[in-house]
């Protein structure tokens, strides 16, 4: 039997009775359910420090404290027991004794002024218990500090059908929901606005007014120009291509519909349960619309089932439950109809995108023209963000010559968009990749070697001045072209037949705290908690929303300290004992928690370390810490067992404590939005993807999808191929079915899930999902991001598939079979064919000059490619600034050295005559100008 | 969502379920009949419709029989993929929404389906806010949403997948009630407009499909569009069957491209007339295209659905020759 807690043979007296205080203390155990310590793992202690994990990016800062325990290595999430079995509790699955139903009235209106609201029938149905409307809630709040435009309730007007206007709770769902049948509402009817582009024009009533600084009389929330680089560049291009697209708004379609339980307790406290990706915004806008400090509230995290952006807006519904529950002292459950889910939205914004291209003689990119204009519906959301991440994502993984950008997010009578996985990006890279490819057709070169000859190397900086640190692009694209047999299918395979390629670039965290100053506060904070049983309590913020940040969390802190997994007990669900965190956004969560997991539990080993060196007398640098046990490197038997240290360490202190840390480093340059699209760290990704079109019918089917993402470092690789698949399948879904309809009426037409159509496992294609590993130098174990960017490329490689299928470019996203098929019909009659089957598929026509070209640019990305190697493994630590391919000097600040050389974020007045459909927005001018005018 | 309140009623016989009607009828009570309820439910817990009275078929036994020649109301899609019935059955009953629905799905379900509409397969909310449709809340007096400006006419869409396949093998309905028992072909079974969908009368219900001796004879082929491969209904659906080398005996009919499935005989007598040859089945094709007239209210568009029934006939056709 292995030593254990047992009374001691010798410490009863002659007569049998035990002595008082005359225990000896017993050997501690190993702690773990195994009793035989594992063998040290050499095959995941990277070989910087003696093992044989292979690192063809370098070495990293982390390497040292590797244990070779759990990270690399595929691990199932640490919750996905609870899952399976049926117990993990989501937002409807609280029940808290005396409950009562909650239900919310909606608007049936698109656009209204509320004249009266009479409550007195509904007060009056036995059954009922409390009601609320606007005027139990005058405060608003919004996701962002800058744009709080949201109520409980309507105050004053509804902005869109199904937005809120009062809610009631009863003793059951029947009486609630015939409760609201008796609500008594005079309206007046406004103008509603649809189509965005009515919304950049002056309108007798705008959605929002902002006072001083709202645009005249028109309905834009946000508006954006920017305008970077040489743009004497763009005139007289050797190529350029031109994309004018419409793509539909997409949502989430999470599992999970939405439910809040909220409950004052007796002490005055409100409890509030919800499924929550950003419990702490939800927190900060309780204690504004409640008037009530933040400390008598507690965000209670359930699981959540599902997010992917839709659940990470502080939303209405939450603080109905928590006024309903205020006024009648008893706790309020509100779960959400799936038409709700769609009410409520956030999901991505139906968009105008325009894009223009031009690339020069050889083949370098020299303009890089965007105009987006979103449609944001009724509220601001993250609108604010995505206005910027339209255009400034877009620029990299590539070198340019000149990028503009002009971008307007409106305000119409629709659902609420917002952020949804990729924010903000994954539109105008679709526009943006395709519109390489037709580049690429016209100089009739491959668009894989187009884009490797045009890529940012490691350790630079965008064009828009974002710093660029690990950089796995060139070798994402390398790999799928190889995994795909791309050279002997692009361009030969027979009609229907299609193959293409996409690209992909994502922040890994946005680098400003949106509440506050970076510099001030850290980004990310985790505490570790360790006491006399040796498990190790982890409490975090971090709001693991199926995308395994719990794991990632405990897989970190179990690395370090060398302790099995199920040793790690992560405590992320209640604010009252977690740490602030920002919440399950921006793909911020690895990069930032697992790196403050990490110090926090430095923290511990060291002190582990030191206990051991006290009873062994071996100094930390000498002593390997392996699987619950620390011993002499050079002879393993001298050792003691991690509870043997552990309680060594805790002599006169009790429990061992620690609290970690992730700050942003300072980056990025100072202009107006330079903030937007900073992070410490960006993934890159490249996908081919193969499909099959059936032309007569219009039908899609993509059979074949290979797959890499650069994740810096695969911590978890089945957790990063899982988020690669089902990024594929998102995306899928936003390019071939899914859409929010709105019919003639500007009704959404199609709020559930029969005809909202998200893609079956009959739709899924084999992916092959290729792990790029960079190592970012400053990820944890040189992580990066792999939930996010993986959607990207989907969508321009399924859209530029389809073009080699069957020589039609389409810009309309979803490429439902209709569009499809009027796109064949219309080039049919185009060229008099008898029968769709009889269509030309697109082949490489070479000339001399396309071959030349193409030569030129597999030599540049042969020479770029071992520029780019040197600069991972710092052997090149020289500055690399967008600009030196086209021969400036990264030395010498760019406006010194090109006459002209643009960093604008305002148009110049003679611009404005030119600028694009989003771009109109600044042809309005702000009240307050308006007012100094007068 | 919750389901509204209504009597469930489970006969155990054919004739207690004909007795259970009559006395509603009698007493001015309305009702529904249900079988697998997987249309039925959907639509009650929209407030589509619902009456305070549901009559189960599913408690009575004996009328879930499956063989080639007859098949009972009751029958469950499942059951009928795989047995011996007509393979063209099978494939057809296959392809209707998800096997988990298929499971409780039934053929006198999916024969009598209601007529779907997208202002109308929609919550009592959604519908409040269009200020109603004329077929799902009678009585309001409001408009079509899909032809604006009559009221008299739902040209909602029948949407079910099984009926055409059933028509082009010559199928026949055997329908009772309180008073007494009636076949006829399917393709007479139907009758317009979306809200009357079929000849069934009031307390009346469908009891089996029985099929010509020849039938199994028949070699055809059903054609379904549809956008995903698994839950979708379809947008159009062709089925054509034909005694092998006997044109003659060429059957088609189409699906969820009007408020009923329809046998195209003279589209086909015509062509036949004409001479049989190699062009014939494209003007085939073609007079079809013509003859269907689908409307806006489905998740695809109406001239998008209309143009490819050329296709789906050719395709159909080319499976049997
Ligand atoms: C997500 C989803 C996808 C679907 N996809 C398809 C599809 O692809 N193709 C397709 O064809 N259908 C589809 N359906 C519809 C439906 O599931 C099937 O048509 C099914 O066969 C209906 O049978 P049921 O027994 O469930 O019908 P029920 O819901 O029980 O009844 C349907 C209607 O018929 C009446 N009725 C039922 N039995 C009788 C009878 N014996 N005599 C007279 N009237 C009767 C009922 O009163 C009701 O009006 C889908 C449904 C759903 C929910
Ligand atoms: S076709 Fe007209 S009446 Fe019929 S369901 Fe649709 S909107 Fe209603």
């Amino acid at each position: 039997m292995s030593a254990g807690y047992r009374q001691q043979p010798n410490s009863a007296r002659k007569d049998g009775k035990r002595v008082a205080g005359k225990q000896v203390f017993p050997p501690p155990g190993s702690g773990g359910s195994d009793p035989v310590m594992k063998e040290r793992d050499l095959n995941f202690i990277p070989e910087s420090v003696g093992g044989k994990e292979p690192q063809p990016a370098g070495s990293h800062i982390h390497d040292r404290i590797r244990t070779g325990t759990v990270i690399g290595k595929p691990l199932p999430l640490v919750d996905s027991n609870a899952k399976v079995t049926g117990q993990a509790w989501y937002g409807d699955d609280v029940r808290l004794a005396n409950e009562s139903i909650g239900k919310i009235l909606r608007s049936p209106h698109h656009y209204a002024k509320i004249i009266s609201i009479d409550t007195s029938k509904v007060e009056a149905l036995p059954g009922v218990i409390a009601v609320a409307t606007g005027a139990d809630s005058p405060h608003s709040f919004g996701v962002l500090p800058v744009t709080k435009d949201e109520h409980a309730m309507a105050v004053e007007k509804v902005r869109h059908m199904g937005d809120l206007v009062a809610c009631v709770s009863a003793v059951d769902e029947a009486t609630a929901i015939e409760a609201l049948g008796l609500f008594e509402i005079e309206w007046e009817l406004l103008e509603p606005v649809f189509d965005p582009k009515k919304g950049l024009e002056d309108h007798d009533d705008p959605i929002h007014w902002r006072g001083k600084y709202h645009l005249a009389k028109t309905n834009v929330q946000k508006r954006v120009f920017q305008e970077f680089g040489d743009r004497s560049l763009v005139e007289n291009p050797f190529s350029s291509s031109h994309g004018k697209w419409t793509m539909a708004g997409v949502h989430h379609g999470f599992t999970e519909p939405h439910a809040v339980v909220a409950h004052w307790d007796p002490n005055g406290r409100l409890q509030l349960y919800t499924p929550q990706q950003v419990p702490h915004y939800t927190h900060r806008a309780l204690s504004t619309v409640l008037d009530v400090p933040m400390h008598q509230i507690n965000v209670i995290r359930t699981f959540v089932g599902g997010g992917f952006g839709g659940k990470s807006d502080p939303f209405p519904h939450e603080m109905c439950a928590a006024i309903l529950a205020r006024k009648s002292g008893r706790p309020v459950r509100i779960t959400f109809d799936r038409e709700e889910v769609y009410w409520i939205n956030r999901g991505r914004h139906p968009s105008n995108i325009e894009v223009k291209m031009t690339a020069d003689d050889e083949g370098r990119i020299s303009g890089f023209d965007i105009d987006a204009l979103i449609d944001g519906g009724g509220f601001a959301s993250f609108g604010h963000v995505t206005s910027y991440y339209n255009g400034v994502l877009a620029t990299a993984p590539y070198e340019l010559g000149s990028f503009h950008y002009t971008g307007a997010r409106v305000w119409t009578n629709k659902p609420a968009s917002g952020a949804m996985r990729g924010h903000g990006a994954v539109n105008t890279r679709c526009a943006v990749e395709v519109g390489l490819d037709e580049m690429a057709e016209e100089m009739n070169v491959d668009p894989i070697d187009l884009r490797l000859a045009n890529l940012l190397p490691p350790h630079s900086r965008t064009i828009t001045g974002f710093r660029i640190t690990s950089n796995g692009m060139r070798e994402a694209l390398e790999r799928v072209r190889e995994g795909s047999n791309w050279d002997e299918k692009f361009r030969k395979l027979p009609l229907g037949k299609g193959i293409g390629i996409g690209c992909g670039f994502f922040i890994s965290g946005s680098g400003l705290p949106i509440h506050w100053d970076p510099n001030r506060f850290p980004h990310a904070t985790v505490h570790i908690q360790v006491d006399m049983d040796g498990g190790v309590t982890v409490h975090t913020g971090a709001a693991d929303i199926g995308q395994g940040s719990t794991t990632a969390v405990a897989q970190v802190v179990s690395e370090v300290l060398a302790l099995p997994i199920e040793m790690i007990h992560v405590r992320s669900h209640e604010s009252d004992t977690s740490p602030v965190d920002l919440g399950s956004y921006s793909s911020r969560v690895t990069f930032m928690n697992a790196n403050a997991a990490i110090r926090a539990a430095l923290d511990i080993r060291e002190k582990l370390l030191d206990a051991a060196w006290d009873i062994l007398g071996y100094h930390p640098n000498t002593l390997i810490i392996n699987d619950r046990r620390i011993y002499y490197k050079h002879d393993p038997a001298i050792g003691v067992s991690y509870l043997q240290a552990l309680h060594k360490a805790q002599e006169d202190k009790g429990a061992l404590i620690s609290s970690g840390s992730y700050r942003s480093p300072p980056m990025g340059g100072v202009h107006k939005g330079a903030a937007a699209g900073l992070a410490p760290a960006y993934s890159f990704s490249a996908y081919v993807a193969e499909v099959d079109v059936d032309i007569e019918l219009g039908l899609i089917k993509c059979t074949n999808v290979w797959a890499a993402h650069d994740c810096g470092k695969a911590l978890n690789p089945l957790a990063v191929k899982g988020q690669i698949i089902g990024s594929c399948h998102m995306g899928l879904g936003q390019v071939l079915s899914e859409k929010m309809v709105y019919g003639r009426t500007g009704h959404l037409q199609n709020a559930n899930l029969l005809e909202y159509k998200i893609p079956s496992i009959h739709e899924m294609p084999h992916v092959e999902p290729i792990i790029v590993e960079s190592s970012d130098p400053e990820g944890p174990f040189g992580a990066k991001e792999a939930g996010e960017g993986p959607l990207l490329p989907i969508l321009p490689a399924v859209v530029n598939a389809v073009y080699d299928a069957i020589g039609i470019r389409y810009n309309d996203l979803p490429l439902t079979p209709d569009i499809i098929f009027k796109g064949v019909e219309k080039k049919r009659k185009k060229l008099k064919l008898e029968e769709a089957t009889e269509l030309p598929s697109p082949r490489f026509t070479h000339g001399p000059k396309s071959i030349e070209l193409q030569k030129s640019l597999m030599k540049r990305s042969q020479e770029h490619k071992k520029r780019d190697l040197a600069r991972q493994k710092t052997e090149d630590t020289s500055p690399y600034v967008n600009g030196v391919l086209f021969g400036f000097d990264p030395n010498i600040p760019l406006e010194d050295q090109v006459e002209g050389w643009r960093m604008a974020t305002e148009p110049d007045p003679e611009q404005l005559a030119e600028l694009g459909l989003a771009g109109r927005a600044w042809l309005k001018k702000e009240q307050r100008q308006m007012e100094s005018e007068k | 969502m919750l389901m509204p309140p209504f009597i469930l009623h489970h006969p155990s016989t054919v004739e207690e379920a004909c007795k259970i009607s009559a006395e509603l009828i009698k007493k001015g009570e309305d009702f529904d009949w249900v079988s697998g309820g997987t249309d039925l439910l959907a639509n009650y817990k929209w407030r589509i419709n619902t009456k305070p009275h549901v009559i189960s078929l599913s408690n009575i036994p004996g009328i879930d029989s499956v063989s080639n020649l007859e098949i009972g109301c009751m029958a469950r899609l499942s059951s009928l993929e795989g047995s011996n019935v007509h393979p063209m059955i099978a494939e057809a009953a296959g392809k209707v929404a998800s096997s988990l629905i298929r499971k409780s799905a039934t053929l006198g379900g999916n024969l009598c389906l209601d007529t779907r509409c997208f202002w109308y397969n929609q919550s009592e909310d959604w519908r409040r806010s269009i200020d109603w449709c004329h077929k799902a809340d009678c009585g309001t007096g409001s408009d079509c949403r899909v032809i604006p400006n009559q009221n008299t006419l739902c040209v909602a869409t029948y949407q079910g997948d099984i009926a055409p396949v059933l028509m082009v093998l010559g199928a026949s309905v055997h329908l009772i009630g309180p008073n007494g028992e009636r076949v006829m072909p399917l393709s007479e079974f139907y009758q317009l407009d979306g809200m009357k969908k079929n000849v069934l009368e009031k307390g009346e219900f469908l009891l089996k499909v029985t099929l010509p001796k020849d039938s199994m004879k028949r070699i055809g082929s059903y054609q379904k569009l549809r956008v995903r491969d698994s839950w979708d209904f379809p947008e159009a659906g062709v089925a054509v069957s034909w005694l092998e080398g006997d044109k003659g005996s060429i059957k088609v009919a189409t699906t969820a491209l009007e408020s009923i499935p329809r046998e195209h005989k003279e589209e086909v007598s015509q062509i036949i007339a004409e001479g049989w040859d190699d062009k014939s089945v494209k003007a085939l094709a073609g007079a079809i295209r013509k003859s269907v007239k689908p409307v806006n209210n489905t998740a695809l568009p109406p001239n998008y659905r209309r143009s490819v029934v050329q296709v789906l006939v050719k395709r159909a056709f080319s499976q049997i020759k």
